[in-house]
């Protein structure tokens, strides 16, 4: 073969191999429900609708400032009025032009009644209106003087010619197969999600071509696949396996701040736990040391340690942790025997009674928190067990907790319910306490309703500063630590595992694919 | 004996009615259900549940739900899926999932014919009857979790899309065909009844005239074999649900689950309609084979001429 020839060949070849797509295969939890943003219930959904869409201003998780890949820049356009003036070349996924008609398509959805979104409702009273001045120039009113308004835009927007009208509904093939603007372009299947490479657009160039979500197996399928390269990332790994991975040269561990804290509801609606002091006294039985070493292994004092206990609704590393609020760690008996009986019940023999009748409590967990803390459900009702109480366990399916406990409807199937919240930077805890009402505590497991508790909130959203937001916080804390709605466990980090062919892969909080343009693959 | 056709015609007739009755009674329980059936879509503190009853047609109560739904579905219209895939017509979905669970059933019936071919024809003697029960112990889920792992692990992460369909059904079909004792009971079943018949005294007078066992025989045991195989293939269906979720395959029954799991009630409508015809066909196949048999039966035979009466 003469030279040439073999140059040619060798030219053809590295042609080839650069021309056969990266697929970069990666196990989440579940496979996402919704792809239309406004429909998003769990992370898996949010993480998904990250790689579709774009969301109008979204915080760099490397600065921590609020950015756009849509919007080259803006202005005030009067005290409640902002200016968009958009990049160009934008294009969705199906090649249409992004212009300030989508924005204001967004706007109008968000605000149409019609659309039965909880997502929507939340961003309703944030916006009056939106004019399109121009191809792409919006400008949005707000209904009052916002201290940073960009942050009020951190939504996806959508495409307006894929709906009929404002008014979305959730059961629109948009929803499986949706037009965005963001890195990715694909549609979800019944078995996985698939991601491909839109590079259409001027504001998205990624470097990985193709991505496909898989629903996560048994962990010790992932970890086996991930190791012999089957896989190539897993977004959460389970705390038992995570020093097995993290010794593999193959894998590189990641942190994926989730700000997440795990936590047991009290059922205030059951009258005896409708006294505080029992309740404190349960906070007393608890044993979170002893929870801690048995469901994810890490002991006292560890270094390192992911698991961090906590004695309110967040996390030591937020400006919000009121540090003056002790974490109560291990058990107190006579403490917890105290207040027990100041409430009224008796022990006879080894258990507790409350009005001559044997105190039974109900204790459920959302099913997926098992895979992260192992028996976490059957620890507890061990130690209250051992403290005297009969109870019965359950485990609650995404599904039923989606459906009842967040939506209020458990109290009369649960005492106890064992769940975890995870939050975006901006932590707002509000519709977990607030009293329910309309676009008010829709997360509020219980239907706890306290006043003092309600005006702390009041005073967060009333807040034009962030020392004044921070200081009803810190309130919060201590209120909730004495008043305890919840029994308060701890924030246990969340581990990603990647194997090193992937590169640049940060992994921005909560969101997680936030900078996947940057994101590659190489085999070198 | 004169009304043989009594029950064929009962079969008949409950394969027809099973493809309504079935979608009737999950109408109903949908109604029974706590809530509205348009709030377990979505709860009225998240969603405007009068704007989907609307949608859905969950409006004007069970009955014109039932009879729009059945209406359209004769139609070949099945609507779209709620939840689980949400807004993509359920014919596209089951165009996709009803191959792969033919596929799997097809291949499942191989051990289990095999299994009554050798049962019939008692190839395998009752001293390997322990060693059949064993193999036949372990739990269709078991077996399942375990196809699952090889095929995970083997094909996780692959562009071999094609060959891992192909490997999960194969294994799936493996798992049903020998777990819970399907392929060793089809093998003992068959060959139990088989040799039951043979030891009748009939049987022996016609082996005296110089006919065979098998002809003698073979229409008499018919009717209890169909049956028997059609109750194999039933309990096939049963656990194809779980092995089609375990294993990962995408096939009826696995919409069937994620379906029922997420509430998605026009794609349970579906798919519990598609196993109560599957169930019908079966009904079906089983009263005409009774028929054939009892005509073969009531034939008079040819060679044979009445001796005139002194």
């Amino acid at each position: 073969m003469s030279i040439k020839r073999a140059l040619g060949v060798c030219t053809a070849l590295g042609v080839i191999a650069s021309a056969v797509a990266v697929n970069v295969q990666f196990y989440d939890e579940n496979l996402p429900g919704s792809l239309n943003p406004l429909y998003a219930e769990s992370m898996v959904d949010f993480r998904a609708q990250e790689l579709y869409f774009d969301r109008l201003f979204y915080r760099d998780p490397i600065d921590n400032r609020l950015d756009s890949k849509i919007v080259k820049r803006f202005e005030m356009a009067g005290a409640t009025k902002i200016r968009l003036f958009l990049e160009e070349g934008l294009k969705w996924h199906n090649g249409d032009e992004l212009t300030a008609d989508d924005i204001c398509f967004t706007i109008k959805a968000i605000m149409d009644p019609k659309t039965t979104s909880a997502r929507a409702k939340a961003f309703r009273k944030s916006f009056t209106d939106c004019q399109v001045e121009k191809n792409s120039v919006a400008v949005i009113e707000f209904p009052e003087v916002y201290h940073k308004p960009i942050s009020r835009l951190n939504f996806a927007v959508l495409p307006k010619k894929s709906f009929k009208s404002t008014a979305i509904l959730p059961n629109t093939e948009f929803s499986t197969r949706p037009v965005g603007s963001g890195p990715m372009s694909g549609a979800k299947s019944t078995s996985y999600a698939i991601f491909k490479a839109h590079r259409d657009s001027s504001h998205h160039k990624p470097k990985i071509d193709k991505m496909r979500l898989n629903q996560a197996q048994d962990p010790v399928v992932q970890i086996n696949t991930i190791k012999g390269g089957g896989m190539h990332g897993i977004v959460s790994v389970a705390p038992p396996y995570r020093p097995e991975l993290a010794s593999s040269s193959e894998v590189v561990m990641k942190t994926y701040d989730l700000r997440s804290w795990w936590f047991i509801a009290l059922n205030e609606k059951n009258p005896m736990l409708a006294k505080k002091e029992v309740r404190q006294a349960l906070n007393y039985l608890i044993d979170r040391n002893d929870l801690r070493e048995k469901t994810i292994g890490v002991k006292k004092g560890d270094k390192e340690s992911p698991c961090e206990l906590i004695s309110g609704p967040f996390v030591q590393s937020s400006p919000y942790y009121n540090r003056g609020i002790p974490v109560v760690e291990r058990r107190y008996e006579a403490k917890a025997a105290s207040l027990l009986n100041r409430a009224g019940l008796e022990k006879k023999g080894r258990s507790w009674y409350y009005n001559g009748e044997q105190v039974r409590l109900r204790i459920g967990m959302k099913e997926t928190l098992n895979k992260e803390a192992p028996d976490l459900l059957d620890q507890i009702g061990n130690q209250l067990g051992e403290a005297g109480f009969d109870r019965l366990v359950y485990k609650i399916n995404a599904e039923e907790w989606t459906r009842e406990v967040i939506s209020g409807k458990a109290s009369s199937k649960y005492d106890m319910v064992i769940g975890k919240w995870s939050f975006n930077i901006d932590e707002n805890v509000n519709n977990l306490f607030e009293t329910r009402g309309k676009d008010k505590g829709t997360r509020n497991i219980f239907n706890y309703s306290n006043p003092e508790v309600d005006a702390i909130l009041e005073r967060f959203n009333a807040a034009r500063r962030d020392s004044d937001a921070k200081n009803a916080y810190l309130d919060l804390h201590a209120k909730l630590s004495d008043e305890l709605p919840y029994l308060f466990l701890w924030k246990l980090d969340t581990k990603s595992a990647w194997r090193k062919e992937i590169r640049s892969n940060i992994i921005a909080p909560y969101y997680y694919f936030t900078m996947i343009d940057d994101w590659k693959y190489s085999n070198k | 004996m004169k009304k043989w056709w009594i029950r064929p015609s009962i079969r008949v007739f409950s394969a027809f009615f099973l493809p309504i009755l079935v979608p009737g009674i999950i109408t109903l329980f949908i109604w029974a259900l706590p809530g509205d059936p348009a709030s377990n879509i979505c709860p009225p503190e998240q969603c405007d549940t009068a704007i989907l009853a609307k949608e859905f047609n969950l409006d004007q109560g069970a009955w014109v739900f039932f009879s729009d739904w059945l209406f359209e579905a004769f139609g070949g219209d099945f609507g779209r899926s709620w939840r689980v895939m949400q807004g993509v017509e359920i014919q596209e979905l089951l165009g996709d999932a009803f191959p792969n669970t033919v596929l799997l059933l097809l291949f499942s019936l191989i051990p289990i014919t095999i299994g009554a071919v050798l049962g019939s024809l008692e190839v395998i003697r009752s001293k390997w009857d322990p060693i059949l029960i064993i193999v036949g112990v372990v739990p269709v889920v078991v077996l399942a979790l375990i196809s699952a792992a090889i095929v995970e692990i083997n094909y996780a992460g692959s562009n071999l899309d094609v060959q891992a369909n192909w490997a999960r059904i194969c294994m799936g079909a493996i798992t049903l065909g020998f777990a819970d004792a399907a392929f060793s009971g089809s093998l003992i079943g068959f060959r139990d009844t088989c040799t039951q018949e043979k030891n009748q005294r009939y049987v022996g007078v016609s082996i005296l005239r110089g006919e065979t066992v098998l002809s003698n025989t073979l229409p008499n045991v018919s009717n209890a074999l169909i049956g028997q195989y059609r109750a194999r293939i039933l309990h096939i269906l049963s656990g194809l649900v779980i092995v089609e979720v375990i294993v990962g395959i995408n096939g009826v029954g696995a919409l069937l689950w994620k379906g029922t799991l997420t509430q998605d009630f026009g794609l349970v409508l579906a798919t519990a309609t598609i196993f109560a015809v599957l169930s019908g066909g079966l009904l079906i196949v089983q009263a005409i084979l009774e028929c054939v048999v009892a005509m073969h039966v009531r034939k008079a035979p040819s060679d044979v001429r009445l001796a005139e009466s002194v």
